[in-house]
C-alpha cells in the first residue's frame, strides 16, 4: 500500500497540536462536545478522507485516513472523525446513501428489521452532535434525522458522549438503501475496531512521550529519576506498549487495504488491550502522583485508552472470534497465520 | 517514540518461505522426530548437514566462502520456520547465527576459507565464550587471559554456561589480552581468539541442566596455546567486537518462539477428536497467536533494519526484552488452561513439550543478556522530546 502523504500528517499534527489543547479537551469533557476542534477538522476535510470525492468526501486513501486517526489519538482530540470517515461515509457509501457535511454518529449495534419498523438499542459516539444517525440491520443501511431517533446522554470513562440510542420507526420514514456486501454490518465493525485500534497506538505514543520527558525532567535524590532503573523499566515497558500497538495497526491497515484485515483487526485488538493494560500502569507508575491529577496531561491518554479498548466489540469478543478462527484452521495451519 | 517500520516480504521473500516450509514438510515430517523448544532443540548434525546442502546455512555469508550473500530478512525467513517447527537446530545453531557472520567481518582471509565453508555445510558446531562463574551481566569483568608465547598466546581461565562445549568443534572466547593494571578502562586490552574445544588442555565439563539435560558446560583452558593464525579480528579490539556479535544474539525469533510448539501440540491434541474447541481454549489461542503475528513483525523490522545498514540494537533489546517474557508467558497460559499435572511419564509430543517448558522456562529472560540488562540499554535509547538519538 501507499505510504500516507507526509504533508498531510505535518498539517493535522500541527493543526490538532493548536486546537485539541489540554484546556480545549477538558471543556470537552465537561460539556460533551468541541465546536472548535470539530470545524478546524471539518474545515481541513478530515472526517471524510478515504472516502470518494464522487460519493461526498476528501478522496485520499486508508493510510492518509490512519494517519489521521493516529494523530486523533496523540492529541486526545475529542472529535467524531473515526465515525465520520472511518465507519459512517464508508457505510453509507457502500449503500450509496448520501454523505452528509456534518458528524455521522454510528450505532454500536446492529439493527432489526420487524414489521417493516427499524428497531434498535444501542450506544453511538457524540450521537447528540451528530448530524445523521447511522444503523445496520442486515444488508440494509439506514440513516437517520436527529428527530428521528430517541437519544439518553451518556459518556465513556474518558468524558467524551456516548449516547444511548433508540429507535422504532417505520422503515419507509428512513433514508435508506440495501448494500452490496452481504456483510456490511461485520466490515463496519471491523473498520470501527481498527479505527480504536490506531487511535489507542497514537495515545500509547504520545503517553510514553510523556513519559520519558517528564522522568528526565523530575529529579529526586539530587538526579532525574530517569537515571533509576526501576524507573527505566517502567520507560522500556511504555515503550514496548507503544511499538506493539504502532505494528499492529500499521500491519492491520495495510491487510484492510488489500482486501483482507479479518485476522489481523482481530489480532491487533488482542494486541492493544494489553499494551494498554501494562502501558497505562506503567506510564503512571513511572509519573507517580501527578499523573493521576487532573492538571496534568497523562490522564487525557490514559482515560482515552481505557474507554477505547472495549468500544467496537469487547476484546473478549474479538479474542475469542479469532481463537476459533485459529482452531477452524486446525494446528498445521496455524503458524501459516502468523506470517500471513 | 521510537518506531519499527513495517515489512512487506517480496514476493521472492516469500518463494523462500514456501521452499523452506516444503523443505521441512519432506526432510522433517510432522510425527517423525520430536520435535524441540526453540534453539534449544536436539543437536543432529546429519539434519544441521542436509540444510547446510539445501542453502539454508550461512544466508547472509559471502558466496566465496559457501554462503549464499542473502539477506538478514532472508535468514530470518529460514530460522524461524526451523524455529516454529521444532527442528533440531542445535549443532548448527550458535556457528550459523553469530561465529560465522562475526568470521565474516572480523576474521582474516585464511580464518574465512578454513571455517566458513564448513559453517555453510552444516559440519561446524561452535560455542560462545563469554560468561565467567564470575562475569555476566558485567561482562567487561573477564578474568580469563591470554600472555604471549612465540607466535601466539596461551590462554588460561574459565568460561561457564556454554551450550554443548562438549560436542562442539570450536569456541571464540573473550579474554584480556592486556592486564587490567594497564589500561584506563575494564573494556580495553580484551581481545577474541578461536580456539579448538577438541585441545586436549580444553576441559569441557557438563553442568547438570535444571531438566536434567547435561549440554550446559564449563570449559577450563588450562595453558592452552592459541597461534597467532587464530587471533579474531584485532588484539585489544575485543570489547568492540563482542558488542557487535551480541547484535546478532538479540531481536531474532530465536527469542519468542520457544514454546510456539507446545500451544501447536495443545491444539492438536484438543481438536483430535474434531468438533471445534471450547471457548476457554479459543481464548488462549486468540491471545497466542496475536502475540506471534505482533512480535513476528517487530522482529522482522529490526532483520529489515539490519539490511538497510541500521543499527537496531535498542529496537533489539526491545524485543527480546518482550519477547522472552512472553515464552514464559505462553507456558503459563497453557498451564492455566490444563486440568492436570505435567507428568514425566507422559511420552507423548505434548507431554514431554510441557515437562520441558516448565523446568527450563526461566531460562528464557536469561541467556543472551538478562532483560535486567536489556532494560538498561533500551532505556538509553529513549530519549526525552527534542533531543535526537
Amino acid at each position: 500500500m501507499t505510504a500516507a502523504d507526509p504533508l498531510l500528517v505535518e498539517t493535522i499534527e500541527r493543526l490538532l497540536a493548536s486546537v485539541s489543547t489540554f484546556d480545549e479537551v477538558e471543556h470537552a469533557e465537561a460539556t460533551g462536545w468541541s465546536a472548535g476542534v470539530w470545524r478546524a477538522v471539518a474545515d481541513a476535510g478530515f472526517p471524510w478522507v478515504g472516502t470518494d470525492e464522487a460519493q461526498g468526501g476528501s478522496g485520499g486513501t486508508l493510510a492518509d485516513l490512519a494517519a489521521i486517526l493516529h494523530a486523533i489519538g496523540r492529541f486526545a482530540a475529542p472529535v467524531p472523525v473515526a465515525e465520520t470517515a472511518m465507519v459512517g461515509s464508508w457505510v453509507l457509501a457502500q449503500a450509496g446513501l448520501a454523505i452528509p457535511g456534518g458528524p455521522i454518529s454510528v450505532v454500536d449495534q446492529p439493527g432489526e428489521l420487524r414489521d417493516g419498523r427499524l428497531q434498535i438499542a444501542g450506544v453511538g459516539a457524540w450521537a447528540r452532535h451528530a448530524e445523521r444517525i447511522v444503523v445496520v440491520a442486515g444488508r440494509t443501511v439506514c440513516s437517520l434525522r436527529p428527530d428521528q431517533v430517541e437519544i439518553a446522554t451518556g459518556a465513556n470513562v474518558a468524558g467524551e458522549a456516548r449516547d444511548r440510542v433508540r429507535v422504532e420507526v417505520p422503515l419507509a420514514e428512513i433514508d435508506h438503501a440495501v448494500a452490496d456486501d452481504a456483510d456490511v454490518w461485520a466490515a463496519a465493525r471491523r473498520r470501527g475496531a481498527l479505527s480504536r485500534v490506531i487511535m489507542a497506538a497514537g495515545a500509547l505514543d504520545a503517553m510514553a512521550q510523556l513519559t520519558v520527558d517528564y522522568t528526565h525532567e523530575r529529579r529526586q535524590f539530587a538526579k532525574p529519576v530517569a537515571t533509576f532503573q526501576a524507573v527505566q523499566h517502567h520507560l522500556v515497558t511504555a515503550a514496548q506498549s507503544a511499538v506493539r500497538a504502532r505494528m499492529a495497526a500499521d500491519v492491520a491497515v495495510r491487510a484492510l487495504d488489500s482486501g483482507g484485515g479479518e485476522f489481523e483487526i482481530a489480532a491487533a485488538r488482542v494486541v492493544v488491550d494489553d499494551a494498554i493494560t501494562v502501558g497505562t500502569r506503567a506510564a503512571h507508575q513511572a509519573h507517580a502522583a501527578i499523573g493521576v491529577t487532573r492538571e496534568y496531561a497523562l490522564h487525557q491518554l490514559t482515560r482515552r485508552l481505557w474507554a477505547w479498548r472495549h468500544e467496537w466489540g469487547t476484546t473478549k469478543q474479538w479474542r475469542r472470534q479469532l481463537g476459533h478462527a485459529v482452531a477452524t484452521g486446525g494446528a498445521d495451519r496455524m503458524y501459516d497465520l502468523v506470517t500471513g | 517514540m521510537i518506531r519499527f517500520a513495517p515489512v512487506e516480504l517480496t514476493e521472492s521473500e516469500r518463494q523462500l518461505q514456501r521452499e523452506v516450509i516444503a523443505f521441512l514438510d519432506a526432510e522433517l515430517p510432522r510425527g517423525t522426530f520430536h520435535p524441540g523448544l526453540g534453539f534449544n532443540a536436539a543437536i543432529d548434525r546429519g539434519f544441521s548437514q542436509r540444510l547446510g546442502a539445501a542453502g539454508y546455512l550461512g544466508m547472509a555469508l559471502p558466496i566465496a566462502y559457501g554462503g549464499h550473500a542473502r539477506s538478514a530478512v532472508d535468514r530470518f525467513i529460514v530460522v524461524e520456520q526451523l524455529l516454529r517447527w521444532g527442528a533440531p537446530v542445535g549443532h548448527h545453531w550458535v556457528a550459523d547465527r553469530q561465529s560465522g557472520p562475526v568470521i565474516a567481518k572480523f576474521g582474516t582471509e585464511a580464518q574465512k576459507q578454513r571455517f566458513l565453508p564448513g559453517i555453510c555445510r552444516g559440519e561446524l558446531g561452535f560455542c560462545i565464550g563469554m560468561s565467567e562463574p564470575d562475569s555476566g551481566s558485567d561482562l567487561a569483568s573477564i578474568s580469563s587471559k591470554a600472555t604471549r608465547d612465540g607466535d601466539g598466546w596461551v590462554l588460561e581461565g574459565t568460561k561457564i554456561w556454554t551450550t554443548s562445549a562438549h560436542e562442539h568443534d570450536w569456541i571464540i572466547v573473550l579474554c584480556r589480552t592486556t592486564p587490567r593494571a594497564e589500561v584506563d578502562d575494564k573494556r580495553q586490552g580484551l581481545s577474541q581468539l578461536i580456539v579448538d574445544l577438541k585441545d586436549p588442555r580444553v576441559k569441557a565439563t557438563p553442568i547438570p541442566f535444571i531438566d536434567g539435560t547435561a549440554d550446559f558446560c564449563e570449559v577450563v583452558f588450562d595453558q592452552v596455546f592459541v597461534p597467532d593464525e587464530l587471533v579474531l579480528g584485532e588484539i585489544g579490539q575485543g570489547w568492540a567486537q563482542n558488542t557487535s556479535e551480541l547484535a546478532y544474539e538479540r531481536g531474532g525469533p530465536d527469542r519468542w518462539l520457544s514454546t510456539y510448539m507446545l500451544v501447536e501440540e495443545l491444539l492438536r491434541r484438543e481438536s483430535a477428536t474434531g468438533g471445534g474447541v471450547s471457548d476457554e481454549l479459543a481464548d488462549l489461542l486468540g491471545e497466542a497467536i496475536a502475540n506471534y503475528w505482533n512480535l513476528h513483525h517487530l522482529s522482522l523490522s529490526v532483520a529489515r533494519s539490519i539490511d538497510d545498514g541500521g543499527a537496531p540494537a535498542v529496537e533489539s533489546s526491545l524485543v527480546k526484552e518482550m519477547g522472552t517474557r512472553f515464552e514464559q508467558d505462553v507456558v503459563t497460559a497453557v498451564l492455566a488452561y490444563l486440568d492436570e499435572a505435567p507428568n514425566a511419564a507422559d511420552g507423548s509430543t505434548f507431554g514431554r513439550l510441557l515437562l520441558t517448558s516448565v523446568l527450563t522456562q526461566p531460562s528464557f529472560t536469561i541467556r543472551g543478556g538478562t532483560n535486567e540488562v536489556l532494560r538498561s540499554v533500551a532505556a538509553k535509547g529513549l530519549r526525552p522530546s527534542g533531543v535526537s538519538r
